[in-house]
């Protein structure tokens, strides 16, 4: 009780002071008062961005080793052309911020959520840009149930007003899909909390799904870059790269590397390390369990290495040929998926692989909370899934098998069926069968997990190492000698990379943070990749009507 | 003595369900629960709430307080400690991986620190008020003065880095399990624990060796021509040693906290570690857990303590 | 009956004189001992350096603590630079005036914080005893059993990390100690004569604990402060390293220092991290020697 009154007292006399502080005279009326906030003004958007030189940010702290934004897209045949760059120009800025009628004494309340040392840097960095033309702000790290206080939408998704407190959040956007990036513009969508509804914004933001065509699908795309770029209805700021260190005593064969938070095919069978043991050394190693693969389907490597999928994909995470399925048809209008499965596969504990795991997998991932998008989107596509969540149905009626063949049959298309099925991997019905796939994580399962892949679970100490060994019953084999793969146990940012890889105990690993590679490319018997992926920084700015939340 | 020592295991089973009481509505207060941290703060935007929802009533996240807490210690009573909502992994089987490591890195770091740090006192005591009293205080002082995580970075760049002569961190490689193959991943974390700690003995020990050597016997076996040397070590060694014992006993059961920083540098998978990873993504069972055998730890060994001085000194009273 | 009202007034005069006398004696004996140890006087000469310079950084720096420069960053000592620049390329040696600033106000803020605490209540309740004591005692036997650092990062999680709630925290987990020393103290001054003829006049408990036993407790409980300031300067920089102290934007040394876990500043920009670690060493290293002097002062049974 004691301590609580203390905390509230203190509280008080913070809020005071800060409340003593900061009182001005109010500045006069602008275009954007009646929108309820001046961040609704296209042009305070537009000089907020104009204000950060992110150019030399790149090149000086990122030391090159990132991409400037100008949309949520990265450079490539998905991006449109001739969208404006918003480049370095702070006297632009102060005009726009003069005509949209800044109000000066407004202090911007942005957020953000990760607290690693360059993200804090960055944050002082445009703090100080702001400062130069005018904009004060003031930075916070978010805590607790991040979820209520960055994602909620306001229930008019038209005139708001706003369900949550900051100006602008600073996120990462991961995307498997191009789709991930950009369904949250819609009006409807229910992380969108920061964009109100906007007159065809919704129509250009559904064309991307409705179609197939991979063509059609990039156009649909790039119209709508183009009015969100216009429109500056978020701030991109920079591309983050990934970087894939490699050891000289690593010979990866030549395989192309690529985005290494997902699976795709590394020929790792074809790998040659130079160790007597014919051991590589990683990271990512469990430290308290092996990650299911719901949410995130192929982070380590492990996952990649311990399960198959159905389907391959290449380092661009295309779906290539089949992998558990022998080969696989798509119909015309991409309604119906048919597998045909191998039958020369076995679990690591010797049972047989069969078209009873697909089905298990697809009618119990279903069910895990916290699955991918994109894969919850596909499983629910499938015919009869609705029915099944339901608890109408005790099976996906849209799920038919033929001896060795699996065919799924969709109500609704989903352009990224394939990319989900080239991800997400089988798991064994025979081992969890009958367990809640609430807690699939919880699951005792997951302390020495079987599959179907290359590589077995050979020994874990949780928090220290673990091994994989050679699957010798796999159905495809190589010519390479990586026996063994020891995993220094770590989570996806692991502070003892660097570390590890300077102790030469590190023959492959990733990870997207530039001072690693940094660090790691000082070290001579170390190759750094940087690789390409769908990750993008950005700021959303809250256009619903909100008052100020510093005073 | 039997009566005393009841009533004093009497007065802790109160206190300790006060203290299990106190951390249960302290985890209460934290912003947020495990399952918030479950999902990358990146991924958490394209899943919805309800989903999360299920999982937190299936985890039992979701029930009234009292009742949870009820639960809680209903299971503890049992012998149960509850299941890591990360892993589901029991929470008994945690501590029974990660304790001996930190006792193991504890212990270590306590044989240094006292025998380093009774050695320098001593030799500053016999030193008292000359350069070599100063030169050994202050050098005492820099290993509990540096920042605990500076010190064993600048250790690893220096003995690993630079000199190549010892692995980088873990407790142990594959092949390589018996105590005796590992020591040289013990080597440098001990070392920087240890020294952190050496100040603290040091002291004491300096303090008590001054008392000691001003006392009349002293006095009375050097006037019997005993040579200097002999005196010091033989007589004033020994009764310095003794209020030294109880200051190590006194810090046994701090070692269980003081390791959480090394344990961080150095990759040591032990109770540290554990902690620190259990509070950043509020895994309440492990939280609970680890706070409260640190708790017991202290309080049991204060009994012990307590005991002994009622058993040692006989003015202490029993009643 | 005016005769015995001026008499106790004489008596209570004779009492107030005696200990006033008493307490002159003792500090002039206190800083001519604190005087003959050199460790003690580096110390404090160490610490007037590093407060003094803190609080006159504008002064002695003619840059903004967070001014970036992006094209100079982790440029070496020198070029305008005494200390060189950051990762960001904001000046060190001025953010370590700066977090001093700060750092020091963390340490020396929750020890007087603490000591406020548990002094007050360590007094009052350890001269009346009574169910005051045997609550606060039981509270402060509860808080001690738990290691500092888990306790405090329980804290931390719960209420935030902040400044203001850092402060809070050590102060919470600060007084517990403060307190049993101040009472143990307390315990034995209060077997004095004196006391018992000040209780005879029937002078109030406020008074007579916090009048006229306090200051007899002083030395001890300056030494107290002294080495918790230190403790809680090295907390907040491990705080900093475990990622649960006063946020990063903040320029404390605990802040300034924790760049060093980027391995390559580590190895190739020793000016981020080694002046700052110097000053924090060197701050925690005068402040004991501080506390030590003191504690040898206050040792009535060593002859200075």
């Amino acid at each position: 009780m004691k301590k609580l009154s203390a905390i509230v007292l203190f509280l008080c006399l913070a809020a005071m002071l800060f409340a003593a502080g900061t009182q001005e005279a109010a500045s006069m009326p602008a275009a954007w008062e009646a929108q309820g906030t001046p961040l609704a003004d296209v042009r305070i958007r537009q000089a907020l961005r104009l204000a950060i030189d992110m150019e030399t940010i790149v090149d000086e702290l990122f030391e090159g080793m990132a991409q400037r934004a100008v949309a949520m897209t990265s450079p490539g045949s998905w991006l449109a052309d001739g969208l404006d760059p918003y480049s370095y120009d702070p006297e632009k800025a102060k005009a726009l911020l003069d005509e949209a009628g800044w109000p000066s004494d407004y202090t911007l309340d942005v957020v953000y959520y990760y607290g690693d040392q360059q993200t804090v840097d960055l944050m002082a960095i445009i703090q100080q840009y702001w400062a130069t033309v005018g904009v004060k702000s003031s930075f916070r790290k978010l805590e607790g149930d991040l979820a209520a206080q960055l994602w909620v939408p306001p229930a008019d998704r038209k005139n708001g007003p706003s369900e949550v407190k900051w100006d602008l959040a600073y996120a990462a956007v991961a995307a498997l899909s191009e789709n991930e990036f950009y369904d949250r513009f819609e009006s409807t969508a229910s992380n969108n909390s920061s964009i109100p509804w906007q007159s065809g914004l919704d129509e250009k933001v559904q064309a991307t799904r409705a179609t197939a065509d991979v063509e059609q699908q990039k156009a649909a795309f790039k119209a709508l870059q183009k009015e969100i770029n216009a429109h500056m209805y978020n701030i991109p700021l920079y591309h983050q790269l990934s970087f894939i260190y490699t050891s000289d005593a690593l010979d990866i064969a030549g395989s192309t590397l690529g985005n290494d938070q997902f699976s795709f095919e590394k020929h790792i069978l074809d790998w040659k390390i130079d160790r007597a043991d014919g051991m590589l050394y990683t990271n990512g190693g469990p430290m308290e369990f092996y990650e299911a693969p719901a949410v995130n389907p192929g982070l380590y490597l492990y996952q990649e290495l311990l399960f198959d999928k159905l389907v391959n994909a290449d380092a661009n995470l295309t779906p290539t040929e089949g992998m558990l399925a022998k080969n696989y048809s798509v119909s015309p209008d991409g309604m119906q998926i048919t597998f045909e499965l191998r039958d020369d596969v076995k679990w690591h504990d010797g049972r047989a692989f069969s078209a009873k795991d697909v089905v298990f997998t697809l009618e119990y991932l279903i069910k895990t909370p916290g699955l991918n998008a994109v894969a919850l989107n596909t499983f629910k596509s499938i015919a009869g899934a609705k029915e099944y969540l339901d608890g109408k149905a005790s099976s996906i009626s849209g799920i038919k098998v033929n001896g060795q063949t699996v065919t799924l049959t969709f109500s609704t298309l989903d352009p990224n069926a394939l990319l989900t099925f080239s991800q997400w991997p089988i798991l064994p019905a025979h081992l969890l069968a009958g367990s809640n796939p609430v807690t699939l994580q919880q699951n005792s399962f997951w302390q020495k997990p079987v599959g179907t892949g290359p590589y077995k679970v050979s020994q874990t100490v949780l928090g220290n190492y673990a091994i994989l060994e050679r699957n010798a019953a796999y159905y495809r084999s190589g010519n390479g000698n990586v026996k063994k793969i020891f995993m220094h146990a770590s989570s996806e940012n692991d502070s003892n990379l660097v570390k590890n890889a300077e102790s030469g105990r590190i023959d492959y690993a990733w990870s997207k943070s530039v001072a690693d590679a940094q660090s790691i490319g000082a070290i001579d018997s170390m190759t750094v990749n940087p690789v390409n992926i769908r990750y993008t920084r950005v700021f959303w700015v809250n256009q619903y009507p909100h008052s100020a939340n510093i005073k | 003595m039997i009566p005393f020592i009841i009533r004093k295991v009497l007065v802790l089973i109160p206190m300790l369900f006060v203290i299990s009481f106190l951390i249960f509505l302290g985890i209460e207060l934290m912003p947020g629960d495990a399952v918030d941290f479950m999902i990358p703060p990146d991924a958490l935007a394209t899943i919805s709430q309800a989903e999360l929802d299920v999982l937190r009533a299936e985890l039992g996240l979701d029930d009234p307080f009292l009742a949870r807490y009820g639960n809680w210690i209903g299971q503890v009573m049992k012998g149960d400690f509850g299941y890591s909502l990360q892993s589901g992994v029991s929470v008994r089987d945690l501590l029974a991986q990660k304790l001996p490591a930190t006792i193991e890195l504890s212990l270590a770091a306590l044989v240094i620190s006292t025998l380093l740090g009774s050695l320098l006192g001593v030799v500053s005591a016999l030193n008292k008020g000359r350069l070599g009293d100063h030169v050994l205080t202050v050098a005492g002082m820099i290993g509990v003065a540096i920042p605990q995580f500076l010190f064993g970075l600048v250790m690893i760049v220096l003995f690993v880095f630079q000199m190549e002569l010892l692995p980088v961190g873990g407790r142990m490689t594959p092949g390589n399990e018996a105590f005796f193959q590992r020591l040289d991943h013990l080597i440098l974390p001990a070392i920087v624990l240890g020294l952190s700690m050496t100040a603290g003995v040091m002291r004491y020990s300096r303090a008590s060796m001054l008392d000691s050597l001003s006392k009349e016997y002293i006095r009375t076996a050097r006037s019997k021509g005993i040579p200097e040397w002999r005196v010091n070590l033989i007589h004033g060694l020994r009764v310095a040693m003794t209020p030294v014992a109880v200051l190590i006993g006194f810090r046994l059961p701090i070692l269980i906290g003081g390791s959480v920083v090394i344990e961080q540098v150095f990759q040591w998978p032990g109770v540290g570690q554990m902690f620190v990873a259990a509070v950043r993504s509020q895994n309440t069972p492990v939280i609970m857990m680890v706070a409260f055998f640190s708790v017991s730890i202290v309080l049991t060994a204060s009994i012990l303590v307590d005991i002994a001085t009622a058993l040692l000194d006989p003015r202490v009273k029993l009643s | 009956m005016s005769s015995k009202s001026l008499q106790r007034k004489m008596d209570r005069l004779l009492t107030l004189e005696n200990q006033g006398k008493l307490r002159t004696s003792t500090m002039n004996r206190s800083v001519r001992k604190l005087s003959a140890n050199v460790l003690a006087l580096v110390g404090l000469a160490l610490f007037l350096l590093i407060l003094m310079s803190s609080l006159a950084a504008p002064l002695i720096s003619s840059y903004e603590p967070n001014a970036i420069d992006l094209k100079h960053r982790l440029s070496p000592p020198g070029e305008g630079h005494l200390l060189g620049t950051d990762q960001i390329g904001r000046d060190i040696f001025t953010r370590i005036l700066y977090g001093g600033r700060i750092s020091m106000f963390v340490g020396l803020g929750s020890a007087i914080g603490a000591a406020l605490i548990g002094v007050s209540l360590g007094t009052y309740a350890g001269y009346t005893r009574g169910v005051l004591d045997s609550a606060v005692m039981k509270l402060s036997e509860i808080m001690m059993s738990f290691p500092q650092i888990i306790l405090v990062s329980i804290l931390v999680t719960i209420a935030g990390q902040s400044l203001w709630n850092l402060i809070l925290i050590f102060i919470l987990t600060g007084w517990p100690s403060m307190y049993r020393m101040t009472r143990s103290q307390m315990l034995s001054i209060r077997e004095q004569e004196y006391i018992q003829a000040l209780q005879a006049f029937g002078i109030g408990s406020v008074t007579i604990s916090f009048k006229h036993m306090l200051p007899n407790a002083i030395g001890p409980i300056f030494v107290n402060i002294t080495l918790s300031t230190a403790m809680f300067i090295l907390q907040e920089a491990a705080l900093s390293f475990l990622g649960l102290g006063v946020p990063l934007e903040q320029a404390t040394w605990g802040n300034i220092l924790n760049v060093a876990q980027d391995l390559n500043i580590l190895r190739n920009a020793w000016w981020v991290w080694l002046p700052v670690g110097v000053v924090i060493t060197l701050f925690v290293m005068s402040v004991n020697f501080i506390g030590d002097g003191l504690r040898d002062a206050a040792d009535p049974t060593q002859v200075g």
